[in-house]
């Protein structure tokens, strides 16, 4: 069809003939380079660069990290180097002149403020517009283009490879002399009509060159944080332990109180947790648990109680709550049914400046527990099966200290990769004023981590925000979440 | 956390031969966070503070590598209160409580007077919950006239540390920098004040006297601690008394005198606790030598002895964390050693059951990815600005946060879209069409009870998408969750194009909307083509 038209002396492009024909780009690609080959058509390519994208530079076309960073500077007015956990911005924004480093403090520079408020960055122009014609004419590029992709392919977000473009198509004397006709037998896109009426049986399957390129496809993905908050559900499900949810807006009570943490502790500062000004307080309900939920802390820190500042209202920030809410059930429990399994994913809540390194909210796992005879030994052995499933086999074990558990303990790992201690979990036996004021008389086993750092370790990104940003091109073309 | 940087040959000066990089520390259940040359920085939980001073830290691990073993004749008082301490009665409602004591026989040179400071100071950070609950005074005691006075006033005046001259204590409040970070405590007065009999010495809980200012020339201590709290004052003078009677100190009691009643400070009096071996096992799920109870009891700081197999242990009182059996038992498993635990299976199989919604909000994510939508995971925070207005919608009742650190935050999200909509406009060089969905909570008030719904959320953009489109998706989500009988009515909800936004019906309750996003809203969010969204409602 290609070879009719071009006979007809029609289609001096790709995308003219492919509309001719009503044929996508690559099948006119295929169908060219078929013609090539066996020299009925002559195409004429220039050579020159194509530039592709790697997934971190896709990542960058809305902004770079050192533009994010001058954004940070502008809109805070101050911000310390130390804690500016992303390097590559702080050098590039270095080497960009946009900041001064002065007594560990980033002082912006003209350029800086420029950029902060929407100026224009080489950098991110000739990679947008790399993203939609990766063609480069080197030739063309002035010098400030030039030198912004030399820093693009040191930074190792481009690759250059050579490329041949069909910049004209004629067909060839060989070609002319071909009968179009008896060449259309020869099979393109099989077609209904061929496969229903038998033609294709009197058909032969033109070759295609394989090696041409095609178009990117997009599939639909989950988003990786789901996925892999699905691989933790697993492997507490297949270890037995019952899923259980919890109220995201909380009473400082269920978050605090009835796990012994002291009304004055700075942790309850406005500091460190979000307290809600609409509703300020939440009603606690049983009356009976927050009675003995006062004797313990009264007993216990010395210290008055007060039920106003147990109402307060706030965001959780673990979700240890879930946890003491299900003790607190635990008493309607048939005593056949010991020992009792459960566990919760879900999100919690700090009062942090978001930047790298910190998020305002991130997602907990938790889970307890409770029979009789429960141990350390036993809890190391749950920890240590749980972690297994996530491809952690060195779980160790040392003491620690959490103000609702006595013992205490931490599980931690030696990172190969990182050649670091990485934390795992918080852990122990839950106290015996903690688990009396719930009204059972179990020994309770419980646990509680994050789990953010760990998916950082499975996902290979740099930083958290990264994860949250859900864009598209990220979502869709990123790795499977690989464990083990 | 609080953290601690102690010199290593200042430790081994106060007897601790163990190499301190090789575990130990870890062992005991704190972290090394650094060491730097020759100094350690180590982070003490919140538990121990008696091991943020470098004579207790010394002390706590010297005796848990088995170098040193606790004192037998119990820590002791030197001689007949001499001083007295005089309270008002107008502090009741201020910080009331104060404890005293006189130390003798100390050495403040070569670094020791560095490391009290500190000390003290982060004693009054931490357990005085920035000095609130309690503050520590120390003074030369041979530049201090006694009778002693704690009371409270609207004016007095003090020399303040490194001041020159008399200032009125609003002055020394306002114009030292102690004052400015912990003036707050004490407001506009009336000021809490402990007086000698010439002078005053301290304006506590802010800043001591620069009269009698303590130097390493100083061989005698007066020491205070005011505060809020009986129990706390009593402890943290404890805290003190028993670091300094561990490096040769001698401490002499004060009477502090409450109207009628008198009490004498410190008191130093050893707690009796008795626990059972089987209680230890039970816990660590491991068999003890019974031979070796009293050395591993021994190891954790404890003076113990054996009642067949109970063992009574003798708490010494810088242990402030030990509130009852159970402390004990998780020293003993700190002597016994974690790595020493054999891990234990649990008997008895168990069945473990989803939970219910979030086994459904899953089989419906695998629908959603069959119509081509990827999923995003957005954050519940948010703002007025992104929730109604970028969304042209009236703003509604919110849960909304109290005070933020960052400014973009200030509610919880009410809807879904607005988060889609965010992540559509920062994805702009994406290729089209791109389709996204969520799955989560928002976050509504009743009255004043915030209630937390479930939704599913989706979105579209490409050059032809339309109200045809999204109707054709939604309904095909519905057939999924079962929902085969709905109808559309035509409505008005913020952020949609009017004429172009539709009402689903089910069982004569509306469970959501669906229509083509408005372009001021595109605009807002800066997409650059046209959009479908819809929002159902879960529960």
């Amino acid at each position: 069809m290609v070879l009719g038209l071009l006979k007809e002396g029609k289609g001096s492009s790709i995308g003219e003939i492919g509309k001719a024909l009503k044929l996508n780009e690559d099948s006119v690609m295929w169908a060219l380079e078929g013609l090539a080959k066996e020299g009925l058509v002559s195409v004429e390519r220039r050579e020159g660069q194509a530039a592709k994208l790697t997934e971190e530079a896709k990542g960058y076309l809305g902004g770079f990290p050192e533009e994010d960073l001058v954004r940070e500077a502008s809109a805070t007015g101050e911000l310390k180097i130390k804690d500016i956990r992303n390097q590559i911005a702080l050098s590039w924004a270095k080497r960009n002149g946009w900041i001064d480093i002065r007594e560990g403090m980033i002082k912006l520079s003209k350029a800086g403020e420029a950029i902060a408020h929407k100026g224009a960055y080489a950098q991110r122009t000739v990679l947008k517009e790399l993203a939609s014609s990766p063609e480069v004419d080197l030739s063309r590029l002035g010098k400030e283009r030039k030198e912004a992709l030399d820093s693009l392919k040191t930074r190792g977000l481009i690759e250059l490879k050579s490329s041949n473009v069909i910049t004209s198509i004629a067909i060839t004397e060989k070609g002319r002399r071909v009968d179009t006709e008896a060449r259309e037998d020869g099979i393109g896109q099989l077609t209904r009509d061929a496969i229903m009426g038998g033609k294709w049986r009197e058909m032969s399957f033109r070759p295609y060159d394989v090696s041409a390129s095609t178009a990117e496809s997009h599939p639909a993905r989950l988003h990786p944080m789901h996925e892999f908050i699905d691989v933790i559900r697993n492997a507490w499900l297949g270890m037995g332990f019952t899923e259980v949810s919890g109220p995201i807006i909380e009473s400082a009570f269920w978050n605090f109180d009835a796990l012994f943490s002291p009304q004055d502790h700075p942790t309850r500062d406005m500091q460190d947790t979000f307290f809600l000004s609409n509703p300020k307080e939440i009603d606690i309900g049983d009356i009976a648990i927050l009675n003995r939920v006062k004797k313990m802390h009264e007993e216990g820190w010395r210290e008055r109680w007060q039920e106003s500042v147990a109402k307060q209202a706030l965001l959780r920030t673990h979700t240890t709550s879930v946890s003491a809410r299900y003790m607190a059930r635990l008493s309607g429990v048939l005593e056949g049914s010991y020992p009792v399994k459960m566990f919760s994913v879900g999100k919690v809540f700090r009062n942090e400046s978001i930047d790298y390194k910190h998020l305002a909210e991130f997602n907990h796992t938790d889970g307890i527990i409770a029979g009789d005879n429960l141990s350390l030994a036993n809890l190391m052995d749950t920890l240590r099966k749980f972690y297994q499933q996530l491809g952690i086999d060195d779980v160790k074990f040392k003491p620690s200290y959490f103000p609702f558990v006595e013992p205490g303990l931490e599980a931690y790992y030696y990172d190969e990769k990182l050649k670091d201690t990485i934390e795992l979990c918080g852990a122990g036996i839950i106290r015996k004023e903690i688990t009396r004021a719930m009204g059972t008389d179990k020994t309770v086993l419980a646990w509680g981590m994050g789990i953010e750092r760990l998916i950082l370790h499975f996902l290979d990104i740099e930083s958290l925000t990264e994860l949250y940003k859900n864009n598209v091109g990220w979502l869709r073309a990123r790795r499977e979440l690989k464990i083990q | 956390m609080a953290t601690a940087r102690f010199n290593i040959d200042d430790l081994k000066r106060l007897g601790l031969k163990a190499d301190i990089a090789k575990g130990i520390v870890g062992s005991i259940g704190m972290e090394i966070e650094k060491i730097e040359g020759n100094e350690v920085v180590v982070d003490i939980t919140p538990n121990r503070p008696d091991m943020l001073d470098i004579v207790g830290f010394a002390r706590a691990l010297s005796m848990f590598a088995g170098e040193q073993t606790p004192r037998e004749g119990h820590y002791g008082l030197e001689g007949e209160p001499m001083i007295e301490v005089a309270v008002s009665q107008r502090l009741k409602e201020i910080r009331p409580y104060i404890a005293a004591m006189v130390v003798r026989n100390v050495d403040l040179k070569k670094g020791n007077l560095r490391y009290l400071v500190e000390f003290t100071e982060k004693l009054a950070d931490t357990n005085g919950r920035r000095r609130r609950k309690l503050a520590i005074g120390l003074h030369d005691f041979g530049k201090v006239k006694p009778p002693i006075t704690y009371d409270a006033a609207k004016d007095g005046e003090i020399v303040p540390l490194e001041g020159k001259a008399k200032q009125s204590f609003a002055k020394a409040v306002s114009g030292t920098d102690q004052g400015k970070e912990y003036g707050g405590i004490v407001g506009k007065g009336p000021y809490p004040f402990v007086a000698d009999a010439e002078k005053t010495i301290s304006l506590a809980p802010i800043i001591n006297s620069e009269l009698t200012k303590i130097t390493e020339a100083t061989t005698e201590l007066f020491v205070e601690i005011t505060g809020t709290s009986l129990f706390a004052v009593n402890d943290a003078l404890n805290l003190l008394a028993c670091r300094f009677i561990d490096v040769g100190g001698q401490v002499q009691p004060c009477t502090v005198v409450y109207g009628k009643k008198a009490e004498l400070t410190p008191e130093l009096n050893y707690r009796e606790m008795k626990v059972k071996d089987l209680d230890i096992e039970r816990a660590l799920g491991a068999i003890i030598d019974q031979n070796k109870v009293i050395t591993m009891a021994n190891r954790m700081g404890y003076v113990a002895a054996r009642y067949g197999r109970d063992t009574m242990f003798y708490v010494p009182p810088y242990r402030l964390d030990v509130l009852n059996e159970q402390d004990i038992i998780d020293d003993m498993a700190v002597a016994y050693g974690y790595e020493r635990i054999n891990p234990i299976p649990i008997m008895g199989s168990s069945i473990g059951i989803e939970d219910e919604y979030t086994a459904r909000a899953n089989r419906l994510a695998r629908t959603m990815l069959g119509l081509g939508f990827s999923e995003a995971v957005n954050y519940y925070l948010t703002n007025e600005q992104v929730s109604f207005e970028n969304m042209m919608a009236k703003e509604g009742k919110s849960v909304k946060v109290a005070e933020a650190k960052t400014e973009a935050i200030t509610m919880l999200r009410t809807t879904l879209l607005p988060g889609l909509l965010q992540n559509l406009g920062s994805s702009s060089h994406d290729p089209m069409p791109q389709m996204l969905f969520e799955i989560g909570p928002v976050f509504n008030l009743e009255g004043k009870s915030p209630i937390e719904a479930k939704r599913v959320a989706m979105v579209g953009e490409h050059a032809r998408a339309n109200f045809a489109e999204i109707k054709s998706y939604v309904a095909a989500v519905l057939r999924s969750m079962g929902i085969d009988d709905f109808s559309l009515k035509e409505g008005t909800e913020g952020g949609f194009i009017n004429g172009r936004c539709a009402l689903i019906v089910a069982g004569g309750k509306q469970i959501g909307y669906l229509g083509e996003i408005h372009p001021q809203v595109l605009n807002n969010f800066r997409i650059e083509e046209p959009v479908v969204a819809a929002e159902i409602v879960l529960d």
